[in-house]
């Protein structure tokens, strides 16, 4: 399951883009997980995510975080995102000093989590590059698009529904912030990235036409 | 899915939900009413993944998910993160692969994990282009992954064939995941190339390794003498996990 790892831009807006999650190892130490993947959330959220979520429930422009949180069992797998190097280095941190015992991946810039790491003390144990596209490309929407719909890795947010929102915002019928929050909405996990999106979609907007 | 023709308005609100780029949808005329258009999704196209229903943009609650057998279940199995594969016992289209190597040591040093997700992203895969994936990968003698949904749908993972029964059917997408040793990877890449002319659609690839003792990604080198695209961005599993695998 790769669905933090395709995500797709640039240094610049890729550098405000990094997702702490976690989950049990089947079979391993699923025994008492639920217990701490919902102490895992109560950390997170004092560091005030821009969006977060568990694949059994929602994400938290989807469902309440009494809902996600109480919902959280052993096949759970939380997430949230952050939009600072800063703040993800304190949650390893913290992390680290609470030893929950449950497995934590961070995905964004590898050299920035490096650094992260080594400030909360941590060395990276298994790494994941993504190789890129392959095959018919033309098949593809615009780079522009993909780098909003790919914030979702299970494709839960459309090409077609990130260029209805341009139209919309054209429109005046969408403010940047509503288009991006509406882009989140689909991506179940709460892996998807609203204050990046809105960015991407000040970036994109000017740049579009559409046909009336 | 489908829509329900009596209730449908004909709005195409609901297109603008499908995963699937462009268009899957078409206008019929209710013969007896002629004024009156309701939208038909191609259900050849459609991989099932809900994100329409879900997202209740239809007010007319036009749409719905009929009950899907065999082959046709597939597709949601395979499209629709919120199952949970019976194999795996998680949600998604994948393992846990690195997320919880620390403790499961599934990827050992000597070894990279790779992955080829077809259909990724967003444009969705026949299982005829998976399986023309899978049997590349097999003639290079890969270790497909015991516990990934693709290998459970094989009929042989010596050759990658995979179930004839699922061959027409289309997903949003599907992970092909694998082990090769190190001084395997140069061929591997080569096989990519190769593989991406075959096939109707794309795939994104992905690589895995444990870092080694010094801090070091073995493979980085390797892309970077051959001029090949690697992301910046990616995952890393920090290590907190227990029990701890040891590895020999």
């Amino acid at each position: 399951m790769t669905h933090t790892l395709h995500r797709r831009g640039d240094r610049e807006n890729l550098s405000g883009d990094y997702i702490v999650f976690t989950m049990s190892a089947k079979g391993f130490n699923e025994e008492g997980s639920a217990e701490k993947m919902k102490k895992f959330l109560k950390i997170l959220l004092k560091y005030h995510p821009v969006n977060f979520g568990d694949m059994i429930t929602g994400n938290c422009y989807v469902k309440s975080a009494e809902e996600i949180w109480h919902n959280i069992n052993t096949t759970s797998i939380i997430h949230a995102v952050f939009t600072d190097e800063v703040t993800v280095s304190k949650i390893l941190r913290e992390l680290r000093a609470r030893d929950l015992g449950l497995s934590v991946v961070v995905t964004g810039i590898h050299e920035t989590t490096e650094e992260c790491c080594q400030e909360a003390g941590l060395q990276k144990h298994t790494v994941e590059h993504s190789m890129g596209i392959f095959g018919d490309l033309n098949r593809l929407p615009e780079e522009a698009v993909l780098q909003l719909s790919t914030m979702c890795g299970h494709a839960m947010v459309p090409a077609n529904l990130v260029l209805r929102m341009v139209k919309e915002i054209k429109k005046e019928k969408k403010s940047f912030q509503d288009a991006a929050l509406e882009l989140t909405k689909p991506c179940h996990c709460g892996i998807y990235n609203p204050a990046r999106a809105e960015k991407l979609l000040r970036r994109l907007v000017p740049l579009m036409t559409y046909d009336s | 899915m489908k829509i329900d023709a009596e209730k449908c308005v004909g709005c195409g609100k609901c297109a603008s939900y499908c995963t699937m780029r462009g268009s899957i949808m078409s206008f019929g005329r209710n013969p007896k009413n002629p004024a009156k258009i309701y939208a038909v999704i191609d259900e050849k196209e459609c991989v099932e993944c809900c994100v329409c229903l879900r997202s209740g943009v239809c007010q007319q609650e036009a749409l719905y998910q009929p009950e899907l057998s065999w082959p046709r279940i597939v597709r949601k199995n395979f499209s629709d993160p919120l199952k949970i594969h019976p194999e795996t016992r998680i949600p998604g289209r994948g393992t846990e692969e690195m997320k919880t190597n620390e403790v499961t040591g599934r990827f050992k040093r000597g070894f990279y994990g790779a992955a080829l997700e077809m259909g990724r992203p967003g444009v969705g895969a026949w299982f005829r282009d998976v399986e023309k994936a899978a049997m590349a990968l097999a003639s290079l003698g890969v270790a497909f992954e015991e516990n990934n949904p693709v290998t459970k749908l094989m009929t042989d993972r010596k050759t990658g064939q995979i179930n004839p029964e699922v061959l027409e059917e289309k997903v949003l997408s599907a992970i092909i995941e694998f082990l090769i040793p190190q001084e395997k990877l140069p061929t591997l890449l080569e096989a990519l190339k190769k593989i991406a002319e075959k096939i109707d659609t794309v795939f994104s690839g992905d690589i895995i390794s444990r870092v080694e003792k010094d801090g070091s990604i073995s493979y980085l080198k390797v892309f970077q003498e051959g001029s090949r695209f690697l992301s910046i961005t990616g995952k890393s599993n920090v290590g907190l996990g227990r029990p701890k695998y040891r590895e020999d």
